[in-house]
C-alpha cells in the first residue's frame, strides 16, 4: 500500500479496495470503448459497402438498359428508360419501381450540369451534381432532407471527354436508423456497464482483502500489554496467509526480545536492590539502640562487603551495557594465544593456590590469532575463574590449544560440578545461574558468561559449551586465523 | 507475637530477626519456600513475611498455599519487585500488604502493627482495668504510674492483654511468645507469669492474670467479689 510521496498528497486517500476496483474499471472501460468504437466503425463500413454495391448494380443495370458499354456516351435518347419514355422497352416493372420513393433515384445530366432525364420518383427534386468530380464517385447527399447515398458516373465520348453524367442514389433512412440506434445503445450501456463493473469489482476486492482488515484490526489492538496476541491465519494458503505468518513470526521475535529485556531489567533491579536493602536494613537496626563496639564493627564490615559486591555488580552491568553496543569496534591485533592465557593464569593465581587447583596447558599448535587483547583476556579470565569456582579443591583444569583445519581451537576443561543438560543452553543468558539459590555463596551474578558471549560475538570468536553433571564442563572457543 | 520470615537473602533475614526481636517479637526464619510453607502450616504465627523470589516454591505460591489451607494469618510481601503489575499480582495472590525493598525498618514495624491491630481490632495501646500497655513505645502503665518489664515479660503480657477475656492455653502462649528454637517444657511460662504477677502487684494492678486450672491463664478486669 505504498504511496508516492508526491502523489500521495494530491490524491485523495483511497482505500486499497476502491483503488483496485477503480483501476480495474478504468482498464475495462478503455477496452470496452475501443471494442464499441470498432464495432460501430465496422458496421458503418459494411452498411456503406452494401449501399455502394447496390448503387454499382443499379448503374450497371441502367447502362445495360441504355446499351452502353464501357461508359461510352451514345446520346441522351438511349436513356429513355429512366423517365419512363421508353415504352418500347416495356419494362413496366422497373417503371413502377421507379415511382417508389424507397427505391433508387436516377438522374442524367449533360456536361454543363443541366438535367436531361430523371426518374419519376424524384418528382420536383434533383440529385446533387458536382462537376468537380471527374471519375466515378460515391458520396452522401440529401434529397428533400432525406439522406441518400449516391454515385456519379461520367459518360464519355470516344476521346475520353465527359459528355454526360449518370447519377444514381439510394435512400439510407432505415440503415441510418439502425446505425443510430446501435450507437445510442452503446452510449447508454457503456456507463451503465462501467458502473455495475465498478460495484462488482469493489465487492470482490473487498472480499479478497478482508483478511487484511483482520490483520489491521489485530495489529491496531496490539500493545506492550498484549504482545501475546496473534493474527488469525486465513484458510487459504495464499499471499495473505504468508503475510500473516510473517507478521506473527515478527511478533514472536518482538515478544521474545521484549520479554528478555523485561526479565533483564527485573533481574538487574532485584540484584541491585537486595544488597541495598541488606545494607540499609542492617544499619537501620544497628542505630536503633546503643551497641557494643565489636557489634558495630562486625555489622559495618558486613555492610562494606555487601557494598563491594554491589560495586562489582555495577561494574559488570556497565561492562555488559558497553559491549551491548554492536557498533563497538574491537581493536583486533595479532595475539599469541598462549601468552594471553599465561597472563590471565598468573592473575588468577591467588584463587588457584587457595583451592589447590592446578592448571595445565597443552598446546599442539603455535597459535597466533586475530583478537582484541583486552577483550580476549577478559574472556579467558571469566571462563577460567568460573572453572575454578565450580571445581572441587585439589582438582585440575586443562587448557588445550589445537589446530582444526584453518581454525585454532582452544578448550578449557574443568572437573567440577558440571551443568545439567537442560540448563546448558541458558548459561550464556544474563543473570542466569545454574544453581538457583541466589545466595552469594559462589559470589557470582550470572553475568560473567553473558559478557564472554558478547565479547566472543564482537571478535567473531565461536564459543560453545558442553558438560556432564558431576564430571565437568568444557568451553570451546574457535578463533579465526590471524 | 510470633512472626515467620521466609527470606533467602541471609543479610536481610539476619537484620530482620535482630530488629524484630528487639521489638519483643518471636521470629522464625525460613530460607526457602518449602521449609517456609512447612513452618507456616505447622505453627500458629501472628504474621508471616515472604520474599517473592525464593528458591524452591516461590513466595507467591507459598502465599496461595497458605490461603488455600484456610489460614487467614496476615502476610506481608517483602520484595525487590516493584512494578505496578508485581504489586497487584502479589496482593491478589493473598498478601495483606506489600513492602518494596529497600525499605525503612520503622515503616516495616508500623505496617506489622497495622496487620496485628486488624486481627485484634485494637489500637497500639490497650488497657485492662487500670493497666495500659503500649506496643509501640513498649511502655506499661498502672494508672498513670509507669513500670518496667523485661522483653520476654512484656511480650507475654502483651499477648495476654491482646487476648483479654479469652483463656490462653500454655501451648498457645508458647507458640506466640517464644520462637521455634525454644523447646523446653511449658513450665517456663509459669515462671514468667510469677514474675509478671509480682511486678503488677507492686505497681498496684494485682490480680489481672488469673490461672485457669488445667488450661492456662486469662487476663481480665478484676471484678469485686471474684477471687
Amino acid at each position: 500500500m505504498q504511496r508516492h510521496a508526491a502523489g500521495g498528497k494530491s490524491l485523495p486517500a483511497m482505500s486499497l479496495r476502491n483503488r483496485m476496483a477503480f483501476y480495474y474499471t478504468v482498464a475495462t472501460a478503455f477496452l470496452m470503448a475501443v471494442v464499441f468504437a470498432a464495432i460501430l466503425l465496422m458496421v458503418d463500413r459494411i452498411v456503406f459497402m452494401h449501399f455502394d454495391e447496390e448503387l454499382r448494380h443499379e448503374v450497371a443495370e441502367t447502362l445495360e438498359d441504355a446499351h452502353i458499354k464501357g461508359q461510352i456516351f451514345n446520346g441522351f435518347d438511349s436513356f429513355r428508360g429512366i423517365d419512363g419514355t421508353a415504352e418500347e422497352v416495356g419494362e413496366h416493372k422497373s417503371l413502377e419501381k421507379k415511382k417508389d420513393l424507397d427505391s433508387e433515384f436516377i438522374q442524367l445530366v449533360d456536361s454543363s450540369g443541366k438535367v436531361v432525364r430523371k426518374s419519376p420518383n424524384l418528382s420536383r427534386n434533383l440529385l446533387t451534381f458536382n462537376s468537380a468530380y471527374s471519375g466515378v464517385r460515391y458520396f452522401n447527399s440529401l434529397i428533400d432532407s432525406v439522406q441518400v447515398r449516391q454515385v456519379q458516373v461520367p459518360l464519355v465520348n470516344p476521346n475520353g471527354i465527359a459528355e454526360a453524367y449518370l447519377i444514381v442514389a439510394v435512400p439510407m433512412k432505415s440503415a441510418m436508423i439502425v446505425l443510430l440506434d446501435l450507437q445510442n445503445i452503446m452510449l447508454v450501456s457503456f456507463p451503465a456497464i462501467i458502473l455495475i463493473l465498478f460495484i462488482l469489482t469493489r465487492a470482490i476486492a473487498g472480499r479478497s482483502i478482508r483478511p487484511i482488515e483482520e490483520v489491521i484490526a489485530t495489529a491496531e489492538t496490539m500493545t506492550q500489554a498484549n504482545l501475546d496476541q496473534r493474527i488469525p491465519l486465513p484458510r487459504n494458503h495464499d499471499e495473505l496467509y504468508r503475510l500473516s505468518v510473517t507478521i506473527n513470526a515478527l511478533l514472536d521475535r518482538l515478544q521474545d526480545a521484549f520479554q528478555r529485556e523485561k526479565q533483564f531489567t527485573a533481574d538487574a533491579s532485584h540484584e541491585l536492590k537486595t544488597p541495598l536493602a541488606v545494607v540499609k536494613g542492617t544499619l537501620d537496626v544497628l542505630v536503633r539502640k546503643p551497641r557494643e563496639s565489636a557489634h558495630y564493627e562486625e555489622r559495618i564490615r558486613y555492610c562494606l562487603d555487601e557494598l563491594n559486591r554491589m560495586a562489582r555488580l555495577i561494574d559488570q552491568l556497565l561492562m555488559l551495557a558497553r559491549y551491548e553496543d554492536d557498533t563497538l569496534n574491537p581493536n583486533i591485533a595479532k595475539i599469541d594465544i598462549e601468552a594471553s592465557l599465561q597472563s590471565v593464569m598468573s592473575r588468577l593465581e591467588p584463587l588457584t593456590i587457595e583451592k589447590l587447583i592446578s592448571i595445565r596447558m597443552e598446546s599442539t599448535s603455535s597459535g597466533t590469532i586475530a583478537a582484541d587483547p583486552a577483550m580476549l583476556e577478559m574472556m579467558f579470565e571469566n571462563i577460567l575463574s568460573n572453572a575454578i569456582k565450580y571445581s572441587p579443591a585439589g582438582s585440575s583444569i586443562e587448557i588445550g590449544i589445537a589446530r582444526r583445519s584453518a581454525l585454532l581451537v582452544c578448550t578449557i576443561t574443568d572437573h567440577g560440578v558440571g551443568i545439567p543438560e537442560e540448563k546448558l543452553q541458558n548459561v550464556f543468558d544474563r543473570f542466569y545461574r545454574v544453581d538457583e539459590s541466589r545466595s552469594s555463596s559462589t559470589g557470582g551474578f550470572g553475568l560473567g558468561l553473558s559478557i564472554v558471549r558478547k565479547l566472543a560475538d564482537l571478535q567473531h570468536i565461536g564459543i560453545s559449551v558442553s558438560s556432564r553433571e558431576n564430571a565437568g564442563t568444557i568451553f570451546e572457543m574457535t578463533f579465526p586465523a590471524a | 507475637m510470633r512472626l515467620l520470615v521466609i527470606e533467602d537473602e541471609t543479610g536481610i533475614a539476619r537484620f530482620l530477626k535482630e530488629g524484630l526481636e528487639e521489638e519483643y517479637f518471636a521470629v522464625d526464619i525460613a530460607f526457602d519456600g518449602k521449609s517456609g510453607l512447612d513452618l507456616a502450616m505447622t505453627n500458629d504465627y501472628d504474621l508471616i513475611m515472604v520474599d517473592w523470589m525464593i528458591p524452591g516454591i516461590s513466595g507467591i505460591e507459598v502465599c496461595k498455599q497458605i490461603r488455600k489451607s484456610g489460614n487467614s494469618v496476615p502476610i506481608l510481601f517483602l520484595t525487590a519487585r516493584d512494578t505496578l503489575e508485581d504489586v497487584v499480582f502479589g496482593l491478589d495472590s493473598g498478601a495483606n500488604d506489600y513492602i518494596k525493598k529497600p525499605f525503612e525498618f520503622e515503616e516495616l514495624l508500623a505496617r506489622i502493627r497495622v496487620q496485628l491491630r486488624k486481627t485484634t481490632q485494637d489500637g497500639d495501646a490497650q488497657t485492662v482495668g487500670s493497666l495500659t500497655i503500649n506496643a509501640v513505645t513498649h511502655q506499661v502503665f498502672c494508672g498513670s504510674k509507669e513500670f518496667t518489664l523485661t522483653p520476654k515479660e512484656f511480650a507475654l503480657l502483651d499477648y495476654l492483654v491482646r487476648n483479654k477475656d479469652r483463656p490462653c492455653s500454655r501451648s498457645r502462649i508458647i507458640e506466640h511468645v517464644w520462637d521455634m528454637h525454644f523447646y523446653s517444657d511449658t513450665s517456663v511460662i509459669d515462671v514468667y507469669i510469677n514474675f509478671l504477677r509480682k511486678k503488677l502487684e507492686q505497681a498496684g494492678c494485682g490480680n489481672l492474670i488469673q490461672t485457669i486450672r488445667g488450661v492456662g491463664y486469662i487476663v481480665r478486669e478484676t471484678r469485686p467479689g471474684t477471687q
